[in-house]
């Protein structure tokens, strides 16, 4: 069976690939139907042999772990492209293949008029097979590989109108940002690398303990040690921040819808945000080894779900609020991972990228009917003219608000209740956050909800007469991610969280005993419907609830509420939509100060010193040996065996003297 | 005393081209006007079937034959492929230039059949004798294949230069192959690297001694400073397409000729040898570089450039090490592999009996014909070694092994004249992707195989460069 | 031996005066003769070395064929005077002198006979044959270099053939079989002509001269 996993898996992880290259290759001359055969026919192979493996891999208690190609060796050192399948991998594989044929069936529709659509299912075709490598990677080379991958694509879409200024920008910032969080992870790897000797997964997580126990440190300002391991957790964490875009490097995230709804969808909401969660995920093993870290990602991953949140409230673009709306779900995710519950990080990863992607391609659907508006204040009163749109949103946003039973309830309380369980420092702190966050996120999602489909309707003449629900190449979508966003909750949360006789994650997620939150919280979980009664109890239901009450109030019953309140607590409402001003901090210390200190040394050091002197200097010292050594080629015959025999003889006595 | 069977099964892909070479003289004789399709076919089937029979016998242990003159081994076997490959590839690219310049069709096959015979003689020669016949049977054909050309009397000159300095680079090998023989007694190359062992240390003088005068036949051959002379006035003095076959193959032959006399004769004199081509290395790098700068002539830059490239291949040899060996010999099919597709881009670019001259002559190649241009453009980034194509690969491997025996030093030089050398590789690029075409029209394109052949060979570049590990690993297999 | 020791000095002398006569001659037919002259020293010091079969061949192939065909060469040619390239010659000479000068001490100082493993020779009965020693190791220990050298000899051929067979209308070649499919149609042409009345030489080769043949 090994062998049989990992066959399908080149097959799975390839058939993207594929069809990337020919769609990309003849990008010029392909039909766009033939596109759309080509990539969705090879996504839905991919995506069935996926559900395939998952079977074999979850039900059957299969796994494989083996190099397919020896990339390179160098020293002792060995780089292999290979694959790891075990359930993490099983899950995640079914997740991005589920999500990105959704999108690519999506897109059909969404992209019908755009003249570059083969070379957008080209990139969506890339960037999933660059996701598949980073899931199925058995060591930190290919996942560096396929993290870099999906960045790449990720800019190359977020900037697929590229004569939009906005959406290139976007697209940079969203490279930049990601850089420097990859330089975190870069040097992680190359910590690995150094401490461990090889960077394939299994010798490294098995020495771990070991090593851990021998408590190395490391010196990396002089005079200081600090721990390796956590100096390595530290380090991932910084590049999982980077593409899970947590504070402080979330900027990227809502820049970068310029991009195509579809992609939103996609990439930042579905997959390559919760290429960090995933990571750390896999290398708990490590994470386990450090308080440190495991604090820092609780603090940082809480922080991220608060306050994210409060800024999806002051949004007027729809897709921004969702985007904020990811920002505040993967602090969630974060903050799980922190408390040594990864099994909820995956969990709400997983129901996440069903309901986000919903709302997202609701949300598109509702800005395709809108010709292609996002603002919400041009809207309201879409449900009667778009009712399978409306009703979509309606069950992405219950199950975002965490109202039982629909999916997002369940990992959401296993998150807040592995918080509330967790004993390490900043867990307190933490648990007011992601409760409060719980309210707040109720507050946007239902603002949203209300001002896009409820109320009046204040979109012009023009769009009132066009409107209606849109194609069923993007309703059926919305239906198909429906129905996870429902019941995928419900379903999975016995085995993800609370196993017992079956366990979807099975062994390949650590925690050490001490660490263990959710088998403290197993012991108050009595099965679903018990869960979804109790959670009357429970305070994150009535946050939520009050949520949606206050949303109603706002912006369905009263809607000069927001008005009054945004000009009475002005400074707040400033804040907010400076969004705690960490882009103007950015605009301001990075860019400006970046760009004068560039100028200087362009103009003192590059120019004067470098071009002129150095580069120049020597390239005209250079010139000039050359022409002087061309004249020693004379053409003469006898020059040339007279150089040869002075050559010898120069040679006899530089080697026997 | 005969020769037993099984050396004769041995030595099997030789006397194959041999045959056949002769076959396809007796051929193209009686077969008139006609010839040429035939003398074609079966100059390919002839190196084809070498290539078969010689990746068949690879995995056969190492074994010595002929009473010590040959030996098969995986270096040899290696090497015999490569080359067979490569002159399989040049008689594809010399096919069109051939007719166009009316050259002598039959003997240019023929000839340079017999030159990869020589090459393959020499790579699998285990004594100092086979290797110089070796040696002579390759560099003979040559000589004439460059006079082959009849319309002007550079060629002529050109043949003149590289015959009258190849019998003196010959001379000092031989000179300094029986000073070895002195010394030791013996021609046996396993022979004498043990009586190496069991000499005093005052009879080493006369070793080294010998050993400078073949460190001066391996340099010419090589075409390393300061036994460079020869190669810009040939390269450049030769038809393109007898420049292609010189700077392939040869270089190939030249690593075989380099590791059977230095690695395996006298591993114990390395400091000697050591010493010797670190001179010759830094020489080469820095002068092959630096001059190579200010040529204008397409020709005679790719061959500076080919001397600055034999200074970075013996820098693995100058480790001493296998894994240095083996670095230097990647080092050196890669840049066989380059170099063909250079040359053969300048011989394929040398249409209506107008041969390629100077750089100029590639301006705005990409809005004439892309395909040309890129392919020329990826064999010029690995030369320069930008990753991830396969000179870049090379030049790591051999940059490695240098270093992991301290010299450092080297290293830096290397790397510094390495940036220099971009200089001259980019301007071709450069060249060729903006300035305007003098011409406007497009490029007639050779025939479909060539045109595959060169696709292969353009990609093969970039497909080493990202996954080498297979050459990487049979290279170091052989050592 | 004293004698010995003689001839050795005698012609070794004479290999070196004529080898430097024959670089130095201006003219080419006594340079060629000084090589023929350093063909015939050496091979006598081959003979002191009892390397008979050797020497004799030296004698044979060197003296009595190639540079017969050389001097041939060279008279045909008529080139017997070089003169260019002369201040050159003389320009250099000092430098080569101090190279040479060097290389030859370097050389005193390297090559001692203490540095060779071979110095004892061997005494061979009277009746050794040189010849029958040679042939024994040639086509056996060392049939494979003898092979590869035959194939050296062959591409010298190929090689001299096809740079020497210039240009087509060259070539004197001899097509046999046409020569002998000749028939009597091929060679003989039978004209038919009126018979001629002596009337002046004015009409002959006129348009009415039927002066086809069939």
């Amino acid at each position: 069976m090994t062998d049989v996993i990992h066959n399908l898996t080149i097959a799975i992880v390839f058939a993207p690939l594929l069809g990337c290259l020919l769609t990309g290759l003849w990008c010029r001359i392909m039909p766009t139907r033939m596109a759309h055969a080509i990539t969705i026919g090879l996504m839905s192979l991919s995506f069935l042999l996926s559900v395939y493996v998952a079977k074999l891999v979850l039900f059957d208690g299969g796994a494989s772990n083996s190099n397919l190609y020896t990339w390179l060796i160098s020293g002792s050192f060995q780089f292999h492209v290979g694959f790891l399948v075990d359930q993490l991998t099983a899950l995640m594989m079914v997740t991005v293949n589920f999500v990105s044929l959704a999108v690519h069936i999506y897109s059909v529709g969404y992209m019908e008029e755009d003249k570059g659509q083969v070379r957008f299912f080209s990139y969506i075709s890339g960037f999933t097979f660059a996701m598949l490598m980073l899931v199925t990677a058995n060591n930190f080379f290919q996942l560096f590989f396929g993290w870099e991958g999906v960045g790449l694509v990720s800019y190359l879409l977020i900037g697929f109108w590229f004569n939009r200024p906005a959406a290139n920008f976007g697209g940079l910032k969203a490279f930049l940002v990601n850089r420097v969080g990859d330089f975190g992870f870069i040097l992680a790897i190359a910590a690995v690398l150094n401490y461990f000797g090889t960077l394939d997964y299994v010798p490294v997580f098995s020495q771990m303990p070991q090593f851990a126990a021998s408590n190395p440190t490391m010196s990396i300002v002089s005079g200081t040690s600090s721990s390796v391991v956590s100096v390595i957790s530290i380090l991932l964490l910084i590049g999982a921040m980077g593409k899970s875009a947590q504070v402080p490097l979330h900027v990227w995230l809502p820049e970068s819808m310029e991009g195509p709804t579809p992609i939103s969808a996609l990439i930042h909401a579905a997959t390559m945000v919760t290429a960090g969660i995933f990571m750390i995920c896999r290398m708990s093993p490590i994470f386990e080894y450090s308080a440190t870290a495991l604090s820092l990602v609780l603090v940082i991953g809480a922080t991220g779900a608060l306050f994210t949140g409060f800024l999806a409230v002051v949004q007027h673009d729809i897709k921004r609020v969702v985007a904020y709306s990811t920002l505040s779900q993967l602090g969630y995710m974060m903050a799980a991972l922190g408390a040594s519950a990864y099994a909820a990080g995956m969990f709400h990863l997983i129901t996440h990228a069903a309901f986000k992607a919903l709302l997202f391609l609701a949300a598109g659907s509702v800005i395709v009917a809108m010709h292609h508006e996002q603002d919400m204040r041009q809207m309201g009163g879409l449900r009667k003219y778009m009712p399978i749109t409306y009703l979509t949103f309606f069950i992405g946003a219950l199950s975002l608000a965490a109202i039982p039973p629909f999916s997002g309830f369940f990992s959401k309380d296993g998150i807040i209740e592995a918080i509330h369980a967790a004993t390490i420092p900043g867990a307190g702190y933490a648990y007011i956050c992601v409760l409060i966050g719980s309210f707040v996120t109720a507050l946007y999602i239902f603002r949203a909800l209300f001002l896009t489909f409820h109320g009046e309707e204040r979109m012009d003449q023009h769009v009132r007469e066009h409107l209606h629900e849109t194609k069923a190449v993007i309703t059926g979508p919305l239906l198909a991610l429906a129905v996870p966003s429902i019941i995928l909750g419900g379903l999975m949360i016995r085995a993800m969280l609370y196993p017992t006789d079956f366990s979807l994650l099975g062994h390949s997620i650590t925690v050490l005993p001490q660490h263990d939150v959710l088998r403290i919280t197993a012991e108050e979980f009595h099965g679903v419907w018990q869960m979804v009664l109790h959670s009357v109890t429970t305070l994150p239901f009535w946050f939520a609830l009050s949520g949606i009450a206050v949303a109603w109030i706002c912006y369905g019953r009263f809607t000069t509420l927001p008005v009054w309140m945004a000009r009475r607590f002005s400074w707040i409402y400033r804040v907010l939509v400076m969004k705690y001003g960490f882009d103007d901090f950015n605009q301001l210390v990075f860019v400006r100060g970046g760009r004068r200190l560039a100028r200087w040394m362009y103009e003192v050091t590059d120019r004067e010193l470098i071009d002129d002197t150095l580069v120049n200097g020597s390239g005209r010292a250079i010139e000039w040996l050359s022409l002087t050594l061309r004249r020693l080629q004379t053409g003469y015959l006898y020059h040339y065996a007279f150089a040869m025999i002075l050559g010898l003889v120069v040679f006899l006595i530089w080697v026997i003297f | 005393m005969p020769v037993p069977v099984s050396d004769l099964m041995l030595a099997a892909p030789q006397w194959f081209v041999l045959i056949m070479t002769c076959v396809t003289l007796l051929v193209s004789l009686w077969s008139g006007k006609k010839a040429s399709p035939w003398t074609y076919g079966l100059s390919q089937v002839t190196l084809l079937g070498a290539v078969v029979i010689t990746a068949l016998m690879y995995d056969q242990p190492r074994t010595v034959a002929f009473y010590g003159n040959m030996i098969f081994d995986k270096i040899s076997a290696l090497l015999t492929i490569f080359v067979c490959v490569i002159t399989a590839f040049v008689l594809l690219y010399s096919r069109d230039y051939l007719k166009q310049h009316k050259m002598a069709y039959t003997e240019y096959h023929v000839l340079t059949l017999f030159s990869a015979l020589g090459m393959m003689v020499l790579v699998s020669s285990y004594s100092f004798i086979s290797l110089y016949v070796g040696l002579e049977l390759f560099t003979l054909p040559l000589y004439a294949l460059i006079a082959l050309r009849r319309d002007a009397a550079v060629f002529a000159e050109a043949s003149m230069k590289y015959f009258v300095m190849g019998a003196m680079a010959s001379g000092m090998l031989l000179y300094g192959l029986s000073m070895l023989y002195g010394a030791t007694g013996t021609v046996d190359i396993p022979s004498i690297a043990s009586a190496i062992v069991g000499l005093p240390q005052g009879q080493h003088l006369i070793i080294v001694f010998g050993l400078v005068f073949v460190l001066a036949g391996i340099a010419f051959k090589l075409g390393a400073v300061p036994f460079h002379m020869w190669v810009p006035d040939v390269y450049d003095g030769s038809p393109n397409t007898v420049t292609l076959m010189i700077a392939t193959g040869p270089k190939i032959a030249a690593f075989g000729l380099v590791v059977r006399l230095l690695a395996e004769a006298l591993p114990d004199v390395h400091v000697a040898w050591q010493h010797g081509l670190i001179l010759i290395a830094v020489l080469s790098i820095v002068l092959g570089n630096i001059v190579a700068i200010v040529q204008t002539n397409i020709k005679r830059m790719l061959a500076y450039s080919s001397i600055a490239h034999m200074g970075y291949m013996l820098l693995g040899i100058i480790a001493g090490t296998a894994s240095g060996y083996s670095a230097s010999m990647f080092y050196t099919l890669i840049y066989a592999i380059m170099s063909l597709a250079a040359f053969g881009l300048v011989s394929m670019l040398s249409r209506d009996g107008v041969d390629i001259q100077r750089i100029e002559d590639l301006r705005g190649l990409n809005a004439r014909n892309p395909w040309l241009a890129f392919m020329m453009l990826l064999v010029m980034f690995s030369m320069a070694g930008v990753p991830p194509l396969a000179g870049f690969m090379a030049k790591i491997a051999v940059l490695e092994a240098v270093i992991s025996v301290g010299q450092v030093w080297l290293a830096v030089v290397a790397l510094l004249f390495a940036i220099v050398g971009a200089y001259y590789y980019l301007r071709v690029v450069k060249v060729m992707y903006f300035d305007e075409p003098i011409k406007k029209t497009d490029i007639e394109l050779p025939s479909m195989d060539m045109r595959v052949a060169m696709t292969i060979n353009g990609l093969s570049v970039l497909i080493l460069g990202m996954f080498p590990a297979v050459l990487m690993g049979l290279c170091r297999a052989a050592f | 031996m004293y004698i010995e020791s003689l001839v050795f000095v005698v012609f070794s002398v004479m290999l070196i005066g004529s080898a430097l006569a024959m670089i130095v001659s201006r003219n080419t037919i006594y340079s060629a003769l000084f090589l023929v002259a350093c063909f015939v020293a050496s091979s006598v010091l081959w003979l002191l070395l009892e390397a008979e079969f050797l020497a004799l061949i030296l004698i044979f192939v060197y003296v009595g064929a190639v540079m017969t065909l050389f001097l041939f060469v060279v008279m045909l040619l008529n080139m017997d005077i070089v003169s260019h390239e002369k201040g050159a010659f003389v320009r250099y000479l000092p430098v080569g002198i101090v190279l040479m000068l060097g290389m030859l001490a370097l050389m005193m100082y390297v090559i001692s006979p203490t540095h060779f493993a071979v110095l004892t020779s061997v005494q061979h009965p009277a009746d050794y044959s040189n010849i029958k020693a040679l042939g024994a190791v040639l086509y056996t220990q060392y049939a494979y270099p003898v092979e590869v050298t035959s194939v050296i000899l062959l591409v010298a051929i190929i090689a001299a053939v096809s740079l020497a067979a210039r240009h087509k209308g060259n070539r004197r070649s001899q097509n046999i079989d046409v020569q002998l499919a000749a028939t009597k149609g091929d060679r003989l042409q039978v004209l038919k002509m009126p018979s001629e009345k002596f009337s002046g030489a004015s009409d002959i080769g006129g348009p009415e001269q039927p002066a086809r043949g069939e």
